[in-house]
């Protein structure tokens, strides 16, 4: 099967600090990726290029055939970009819904000002996302009536109105507290079981041992291992990822 | 006065009681006051003398027939105040906005020509910019009537102002909301006007509203063009006349105080409809 994400020679830097050295690796469609590694290795970095929130220096992406280069220029390089965004949804740490708009409201936004659709037609996509994340009875509370469980889920529906063929989500459990990290895991796991290709940067283990078809473990800037969640989390090739894993698990217990 | 605990359902009404009865001495407290300060004020210019440990005091004694005869005559330039007012705040609301989206543009000519407006016009007096337009103009051919020449040269000043409190409240609105609006595929144009500003209007409501206050009263140096008959300029044309400024200042003092509490409840009214999804409490 051929991949819906490739990613080709990927390098970002920070003025001087080279932040992404040489990333390439290809997604199937359906496959759950979760990116794992120390803080500072670049892995928020490198999914951010994915929707070109941050603009890499060198290399290629292609979601699901759009493909941008970071040396395209001008008016053709917004047009691929904005293809590019339109093929990916993103999930943000700190949620990031628009406070002066209703759930609702948040999640036509796209559907009316990016598709040109119909108020209507949005809202009935709208309803169907945020029962779907199981807020349907709250599409007419504003983002600061919501707990951060409750914001995160109507984050998702937002990405998924827009019907992405890959989502991202960037450490999308990381502002939760512990009891409502559940509730938003949930709704990802559902996302899983329906086949949805996802890009996960996540420090939750539970859920990348149980969901990810495959981890990427970075570590300054470098993908180094990639590999089933079995053989990367107990049978790791790299002395790095040993010593990250433990620490990890020293905390979890 | 204690809280019974005999059920949670009565104790959370003796609490909400508690504190509204709390509330209620407060704003009861703040009327008195009210009252006591405008009392006094009253009395100051009542004109009655009297006597205390053997020293004469005399308050201040107002030409009350001059006030009832002047009165309305003053009160006529009201609606001129006002009618330039709201002229100058609509021109110097397009202009903060087109500043501000200047100031942040990536064009240089853009960004150039919203710093070189602001820098002239705030590095020059109010007054000489409004002298200006009435006076200078007309030697290059242009002719401002004062009313024109006035709401043109304070829309231009305070625009300037005002660009940098739109520009500071368009960057106070978080990274994150362009970046999830940027993540849904919407574009920059839109990106402002749906997310960014009615976020920022919402910040910069209250320094906007205090910059429109200080303007209104600022309408009052547009008499100095002697062809506009504002608040001031009739006062003080009968004032002279009947060397009575003191009560005719006075009158059109009281005047433009009225003003500033309309307009001050007007920008209350705004900043709650704005508040849309802010969490207050």
């Amino acid at each position: 099967m051929t991949a819906i994400v490739e990613v080709n020679g990927l390098n970002k830097y920070f003025d001087a600090l080279h932040v992404l050295k040489d990333i390439s690796f290809e997604v199937a469609p359906a496959e759950v990726i979760c990116i794992i590694g120390p803080s500072g290795s670049g892995k928020s970095t490198l999914l951010r290029c994915l929707n070109f929130l941050e603009q890499p220096d060198i290399g290629t992406i292609t979601v699901n055939g759009k493909t941008v280069k970071a040396d395209d220029t001008g008016r053709e390089r917004k047009q691929k970009i904005h293809d590019l965004r339109l093929e990916t949804g993103m999930v943000f740490q700190s949620f990031n819904l628009f406070p002066h708009m209703t759930a609702l409201g948040n999640v036509i936004e796209g559907p009316v000002t990016v598709k040109g659709m119909s108020v209507k037609e949005a809202t009935e996509i709208g309803t169907h996302f945020l029962t779907k994340v199981g807020l349907g009875h709250k599409q007419d509370s504003y983002p600061s009536r919501l707990s951060g469980g409750q914001q995160q889920r109507v984050a998702i529906a937002r990405a998924l109105a827009m019907q992405p063929k890959v989502m991202l989500f960037d450490e999308p459990t990381s502002a939760l507290d512990p009891e409502l990290i559940g509730e938003v895991l949930g709704v990802m796991q559902q996302l899983v079981e329906e086949g949805m290709t996802m890009l996960t940067v996540t420090h939750e283990m539970g859920f990348a041992r149980r969901f990810a078809h495959r981890i990427l473990f970075m570590n300054e800037g470098r993908i180094i291992e990639n590999g089933p969640p079995d053989q990367v989390f107990d049978n790791p090739s790299d002395e790095r990822t040993k010593i990250f894993l433990s620490a990890i698990s020293r905390l979890g217990e | 006065m204690t809280i019974s605990t005999a059920s949670n359902q009565s104790q959370a009404e003796q609490i909400r009681a508690l504190r509204r009865r709390k509330e209620r001495r407060f704003s009861l407290g703040v009327n008195l006051s009210y009252a006591v300060l405008l009392g006094l004020l009253a009395y100051a210019f009542s004109g009655i003398k009297f006597t205390l440990f053997g020293l004469q005091f005399s308050t201040i004694q107002l030409d009350t027939a001059f006030i009832a005869e002047n009165w309305y005559f003053i009160f006529n330039g009201v609606w001129l105040t006002i009618l330039l007012s709201v002229l100058s705040i609509a021109l110097a609301t397009v202009l903060s906005l087109l500043g501000a989206l200047g100031r942040l543009s990536k064009y240089p000519p853009a960004y150039a020509l919203a710093t070189f407006y602001i820098s002239l016009i705030r590095g020059t007096p109010l007054l000489l910019q409004i002298i200006f337009f009435f006076l200078a103009l007309p030697q290059l051919g242009i002719r401002l009537t004062g009313l024109w020449a006035g709401v043109l040269a304070l829309g231009l000043n305070y625009g300037a102002y005002n660009t940098e409190i739109m520009r500071a409240g368009i960057q106070a609105v978080d990274l994150g909301q362009r970046e999830a609006a940027l993540a849904i595929g919407m574009t920059q144009g839109k990106i402002m006007r749906r997310i960014v500003l009615p976020q920022a209007l919402r910040l910069v409501i209250p320094p906007i509203g205090n910059q429109f206050i200080a303007m209104l009263k600022d309408t009052s140096l547009i008499s100095v063009t002697g062809f506009v008959w504002e608040l001031l300029w009739r006062s003080q044309k009968v004032g002279r006349a009947n060397f009575r400024s003191l009560e005719a200042l006075l009158i059109a003092a009281v005047f433009y105080w009225i003003i500033t509490i309309m307009f001050s409840i007007v920008q209350a009214n705004l900043e709650e409809r704005l508040a849309r999804g802010v969490r207050t409490t």
